[in-house]
C-alpha cells in the first residue's frame, strides 16, 4: 500500500474547511505533538496537523483524504498520557480534536455524552460544581490532560472498572464518521431523536468494530457513557503478601461475591516493592528492598477501593474484606498483613484524576507502559515470568496489576524503566517484547493495547481467521486503507515483516 | 554554565502526559467558588490563548526533543513559537518528573540563537540596547540618567549593602525606587546605588541571548563583588541575581541578595519591625514568578539536589518550597486593617501575569489577554486593590485596567465584575507608606 504525499492542494482544502487558523504545516508545531514513550515509542512525523471544531469538518476532511490517499491520525488525549500518533510513512494528516470539546449531562438517564477534545481534568472540575452527586466516567490513574472519549474507545479503565469492567463496557453509543466521510450513530441513538439509553439499538451493533481500534476503522465524534453516582463514604484498604499469589487470590475471593462487597469494591489495584522505588531518580533512591521493608512497604499488595453511601455500609464492606484477608491466611498458612495507611496515603489513592502514573520517567527518563489480559488467577504466573524477563533484560521489575470486572481478568502492566539515551535501547525493548509476547500468547493470554509493531503481528499470526475478518470490514468500511494502522496491522506491510497471514489470499 | 545539551537528559523524562497545562494539576478536588476557578484549570498563558499543542510546554519540550536529536533545523519559525512564552514556571511546578521547564525553553532560545538563527525583531533592539555602552538598558535611556532619581551618596566606599536598582527602576518606576530607597533607610540600612550599575541581563537572557547577559553578568559580578548584600526592589533581578548568576558562572554568588518585601519579612519575623499604620482596604496578592514560584522551585531543587533519597527528602523540600511561598503573606499578615481575599490560582499555581519571558516585549496581544484574565480572576474576589510586588507584573496589570476602563468607555459597560476598578499598587510603595 503506497500514500501520498500531502500536497499544497490538500492543505488550500483543509484550509476551506476549518479554516486557516485551524491548519498548520509548521515543522515546530508538528514535532510538537510527537511522543514515544509510555504508550508506544515508535511515531513519524505528520505532515500537516489540523484542528476541526465538529464532525462535520471531520467528514470533510476525511473525504480530503480519500481524494489524495493520506494517512489520517485522529489523536485528542489519549489516555495516562500517550496519544495516537501517525506510525507510518509518509505521517499525513494528524487530527488534533482538541477544540471538539462539548459535553452533556443528563443525570435522569445516567448518561454523558462527550466529544473527543472533552479532557478528564475539566469534566471532573464541571461536575464537582454541577453535578457533586455524579462522578464523570473519567479513567482511574490517567493525568488530567488524558480524554473520556480516547479512554473509553480504548477500553481503558473507569472509576468502578473493578465493578464494571473497562470503560468500553460503558458505553451506550457512539457517533462515528467513517472514513469515506459517511456519519452514523450506534444504539438507541440510531433512531432520529431517540436518546442515547440503549446500546444494542435498533438493530446488531457494529460499535465493537470501533473500540480498541485507536479510530483506524472510523473516527468517533461523540460517545455516549454511562455514569454512575458518586457516594462520599470512601476509602482504600491495602492487604501486603510475600508472593503474587497471595495478594491475588484473596482478591478474587472478594471479587466472586460479584454482589454485596464485591459491588462495593469498585477498584482492586496492586503490585510490587519497585513500583515505588522506580518513581524516583536510580542515582537518588535506595536500591535494596531492605529500606522499603523498614518503611513499611510490603513486597507485594493489594489495594481495595470502597465506596459507599453510608459510614455503616462502609465500614461493613471493611469488615467483610478483612475476614476475608484472615480466613485466607490461615488457609493458606501464609500472612497477608493490612496495611496502616496514613490518612494522606488514602486520600492520595483516591484522588481522581491523578498523576500517578507519570514520575516513572524520573528513574531514567524513559519508560513504557506494557499492558496484558489474562484470567485473574493465572496472573501471578505471568507476572512472576514477566519480572523474571525484566530483571534478565536488566530492567527493574516494576510491575502493577488490577482487576477488571470483580476479578474475572488481570490487567497485568509491567512498567519498563530505561534510559532512553542508552545505546541500542530500543532494540533491547523491542527484543524483549518479543520473547515475552511469543511466549504469553502460547498461553493464551492476550496484549490489551498492542504495540503495532510487535504485538499487533505476533497476535494476528496467531489469529488468522479474526485477522481476515477484521481486514475484511476494515475494506469495507476504509475501501483506500487511509485510517492509520493503530493497533490492527492493517495494512500489515506497514508496520511488519513477518508473513502475511492473508498471503496468498 | 548550563546549555540545552546539558538539560538533555532532564527534557527525557517528558512523556507528553500534559499535566503542565493545569494549574492544580495534582488537585482535582480543591474547592473554589465558582465553576471557574475550581479543581484543576487549563493555566498556560501562551497554550490557552494559541491552542496548537507547540505553545504549550508538553509540547514545547518535544521540539527540544527533536532539536537535540537534530530531527528540526533551528528557524525563525521555531523561534517564535519557542519566544512566545511567558517562562512563568507553572509547567515546572506541575510536572511530576520535576522537568526544569524554564531552564529547557530558555536554553532551547540561545540555542536556536547559537545556531544562527537572529532574535526575534523587538528582543534583538533590547539586546542591542543593553550591548551599547551610552545605555546598557533595554529602554534607550542614556547611561549618565541611570541614577538621576537618588538623591543618596552615589558609590559609597564603606557601604556593606547595595541596592541594585534595575532598569526598571532606574527609568520607568523610578518612584519604586525611590519608595525602596526610602525602606531602607527608614529600617536602618546602610547603602548605596552604583552608577556604574548596568542591567541585569534578565530580559537578554530569557529571550535567549547568552552571549550579551554573560557579558553584563559578568560585569555586575565583578562590581559588586565586594559588598556582603544586595537589596532588589526589582522581580525580574532579583531573580537573575539569585538564580541566574550562579547557574550561568558556575559560581555560588559572592555576596547574599534580598528582594527588600524579604528584608522587611525578615524584620517582623524576628520581632524587630512592627506595622502600626493601618490599610484598611480589601485586597488580593499576586505572587510574581520570578520572586516566588522561581525561587520556591529552585529552593526545592538545592535541597533534592544534595539529597541521595528523594523519597524521604522530597516532602521537606517541597514544604520548603512552599514555606516560601508563604512569605508575602505573612508580611501582608502585619498590616493592620489589610484585609487578604485570596485569588484562587495562588503560590506555586498562581497564573502569570503575561509580561514575562520577553512576550510583552515581543507579543504584546497575549500580555494583554492573560493580564485580563488575571486581573478577571482578581476581581472575582471582591478585592478593591490588587498588590503584587514586580514592577513587570505592575505594569501589564495596569494596562489591562486601562483597557478595560477604554472599554467600558467605548461601550457603557460596566467592566468592574472583570476588574475595571481595581487599583494596582505595589507592595513596595505600600511598605514605604505604612513604615515609619
Amino acid at each position: 500500500m503506497s500514500y501520498n504525499k500531502v500536497t499544497d492542494e490538500v492543505v488550500t482544502k483543509l484550509n476551506a474547511i476549518c479554516g486557516e487558523k485551524y491548519v498548520t504545516t509548521s515543522v515546530p508545531l508538528l514535532h510538537s505533538y510527537m511522543a514515544r514513550g509510555i504508550m508506544g515509542l515508535e511515531a513519524v512525523l505528520p505532515e500537516v496537523v489540523v484542528r476541526p471544531s465538529n464532525a462535520d469538518e471531520v467528514s470533510k476532511i476525511l473525504v480530503v483524504a480519500n481524494e489524495n490517499l493520506s494517512p489520517v491520525t485522529p489523536a485528542a488525549g489519549g489516555l495516562s498520557g500517550g496519544f495516537a500518533l501517525p506510525a507510518i510513512e509518509p505521517g499525513g494528516i494528524l487530527m488534533d480534536l482538541t477544540r471538539m470539546n462539548n459535553m452533556e449531562v443528563d443525570t435522569q438517564n445516567r448518561v454523558m455524552v462527550v466529544e473527543p477534545g472533552v479532557r478528564c481534568g475539566d469534566a471532573w472540575r464541571i461536575f464537582k460544581k454541577r453535578w457533586p452527586d455524579w462522578a464523570p466516567p473519567i479513567p482511574d490513574g490517567a493525568p488530567p490532560g488524558a480524554t473520556i472519549l480516547g479512554d473509553a474507545i480504548e477500553r481503558g479503565f473507569s472509576l468502578v472498572t473493578g465493578k464494571f469492567g473497562p470503560q468500553a463496557d460503558m458505553i451506550i453509543g457512539l457517533e462515528i464518521v467513517l472514513p469515506s466521510g459517511e456519519m452514523f450513530r450506534t444504539g438507541s441513538w440510531a433512531l432520529e431523536g431517540a436518546k442515547a439509553f440503549y446500546r444494542w439499538g435498533v438493530g446488531p451493533n457494529p460499535d465493537g468494530l470501533f473500540l480498541g481500534s485507536q479510530g483506524s476503522m472510523g473516527i468517533v465524534t461523540k460517545a455516549a457513557i454511562k455514569i454512575v453516582p458518586h457516594p462520599h463514604f470512601k476509602t482504600i484498604v491495602a492487604y501486603g503478601g510475600d508472593s503474587w499469589e497471595h495478594i491475588i487470590e484473596p482478591a478474587w475471593e472478594i471479587g466472586t461475591h460479584e454482589m454485596g462487597i464485591a459491588e462495593n469494591t469498585v477498584m482492586v489495584q496492586g503490585g510490587n516493592w519497585p513500583l515505588v522505588m522506580t518513581r524516583w531518580p536510580k542515582t537518588n533512591v535506595p536500591l535494596d528492598y531492605k529500606f522499603y521493608e523498614k518503611i513499611g512497604i510490603d513486597e507485594y499488595w493489594m489495594n481495595s477501593e470502597v465506596w459507599a453511601w453510608s459510614q455503616e455500609e462502609l465500614d461493613f464492606v471493611l469488615k467483610r474484606i478483612d475476614e476475608t484477608y484472615k480466613e485466607y491466611e490461615v488457609k493458606k498458612k501464609t500472612k497477608c498483613p493490612q496495611q496502616s495507611l496514613h490518612p494522606k496515603q488514602i486520600a492520595s489513592r483516591l484522588k481522581k484524576p491523578n498523576l500517578i502514573a507519570v514520575p516513572y520517567g524520573l528513574y531514567q527518563a524513559g519508560f513504557l507502559f506494557i499492558t496484558w489480559y489474562c484470567p485473574w488467577l493465572e496472573s501471578p504466573k505471568m507476572m512472576e515470568e514477566y519480572c523474571a524477563a525484566m530483571e534478565n533484560y536488566g530492567f527493574p521489575p516494576t510491575m502493577w496489576v488490577a482487576s477488571i470486572d470483580h476479578a474475572r481478568q488481570a490487567i497485568v502492566m509491567p512498567i519498563l524503566c530505561f534510559d532512553s539515551d542508552e545505546k541500542g535501547i530500543y532494540d533491547k525493548i523491542r527484543e524483549f517484547n518479543l520473547e515475552t509476547t511469543k511466549s504469553f500468547l502460547k498461553q493464551g493470554w492476550i496484549n490489551y493495547r498492542p504495540d503495532p509493531f510487535v504485538h499487533a503481528p505476533e497476535t494476528f499470526t496467531k489469529a488468522k481467521e479474526y485477522y481476515r475478518m477484521l481486514v475484511k470490514f476494515r475494506k469495507v468500511l476504509d475501501p483506500n486503507l487511509i485510517l492509520h494502522p493503530g493497533r490492527l496491522a492493517i495494512p500489515w506491510g506497514t508496520v511488519t515483516d513477518l508473513p502475511n497471514p492473508l498471503e496468498g489470499e | 554554565m548550563t546549555s540545552l545539551e546539558d538539560l538533555r537528559k532532564i527534557n527525557a523524562r517528558c512523556i507528553h502526559c500534559r499535566a503542565c497545562q493545569y494549574a492544580y494539576s495534582n488537585e482535582p478536588d480543591r474547592e473554589g467558588e465558582s465553576e471557574d476557578f475550581t479543581g484543576m484549570l487549563l493555566s498556560c498563558p501562551s497554550g490557552n490563548i494559541y491552542g496548537w499543542e507547540g505553545y504549550f510546554n508538553s509540547g514545547r519540550m518535544w521540539i527540544a526533543r527533536a532539536f537535540l536529536n537534530d530531527e528540526i533545523e533551528p528557524s525563525q519559525e521555531m523561534l517564535e513559537v519557542i519566544e512566545a512564552c511567558t517562562t512563568c514556571g507553572l509547567c515546572a511546578e506541575q510536572c511530576p518528573n520535576l522537568i526544569d521547564t524554564v531552564d529547557v525553553i530558555e536554553e532551547l532560545r540561545a540555542a536556536i540563537m547559537e545556531a544562527g538563527v537572529e532574535p526575534l525583531n523587538r528582543h534583538k533592539v533590547i539586546g542591542d540596547r543593553v550591548e551599547k555602552e551610552e545605555l546598557r538598558n533595554p529602554y534607550n535611556e542614556p547611561r549618565e540618567d541611570r541614577t538621576a532619581w537618588f538623591d543618596g551618596v552615589l558609590n559609597k566606599e564603606d557601604a556593606k549593602v547595595a541596592y541594585y536598582v534595575g532598569c526598571t527602576g532606574a527609568y520607568r518606576q523610578q518612584h519604586i525606587a525611590k519608595h525602596t530607597a526610602s525602606i531602607l533607610r527608614k529600617i536602618g540600612i546602610d547603602f548605596t546605588v552604583l552608577s556604574d550599575e548596568v542591567c541585569c541581563g534578565s530580559p537578554i537572557l530569557r529571550t535567549g541571548q547568552k552571549d550579551t547577559f554573560k557579558k553584563v553578568m559578568r560585569e555586575n559580578l565583578e562590581m559588586f563583588k565586594d559588598f556582603d548584600m544586595l537589596a532588589f526592589s526589582c522581580a525580574g533581578c532579583y531573580r537573575t541575581f539569585k538564580v541566574d548568576y550562579p547557574k550561568q558562572s558556575g559560581e555560588p554568588l559572592p555576596f547574599e541578595v534580598k528582594h527588600t518585601p524579604d528584608i522587611i519579612f525578615d524584620l517582623i519575623t524576628a520581632g524587630k519591625l512592627k506595622i502600626e499604620k493601618p490599610y484598611n482596604k480589601k485586597v488580593t496578592w499576586h505572587d510574581p514568578c520570578h520572586t516566588i514560584r522561581h525561587i520556591g522551585l529552585a529552593i526545592e531543587k538545592e535541597i533534592l539536589q544534595k539529597s541521595d533519597n528523594w523519597l524521604i527528602d522530597s516532602r521537606k523540600a517541597k514544604k520548603a518550597k512552599e514555606a516560601w511561598y508563604h512569605r508575602p503573606r505573612e508580611v501582608m499578615a502585619a498590616i493592620p486593617g489589610l484585609e487578604l481575599t485570596e485569588m484562587y490560582r495562588i503560590k506555586g499555581d498562581s497564573f502569570c501575569c503575561g509580561a514575562g519571558g520577553g512576550v510583552k516585549t515581543q507579543f504584546s496581544e497575549m500580555a494583554m489577554e492573560t493580564a485580563l484574565e488575571r486581573v478577571r480572576e482578581a476581581a472575582s474576589t471582591g478585592a478593591e486593590v490588587l498588590l503584587t510586588s514586580c514592577p513587570f507584573c505592575i505594569t501589564n496589570f495596569s494596562d489591562a485596567v486601562k483597557e478595560l476602563k477604554k472599554r467600558e468607555e467605548e461601550t457603557g459597560e460596566d467592566l468592574s465584575a472583570v476588574g475595571s476598578k481595581l487599583e494596582i499598587v505595589e507592595l513596595l510603595e505600600l511598605l514605604d507608606q505604612l513604615i515609619e
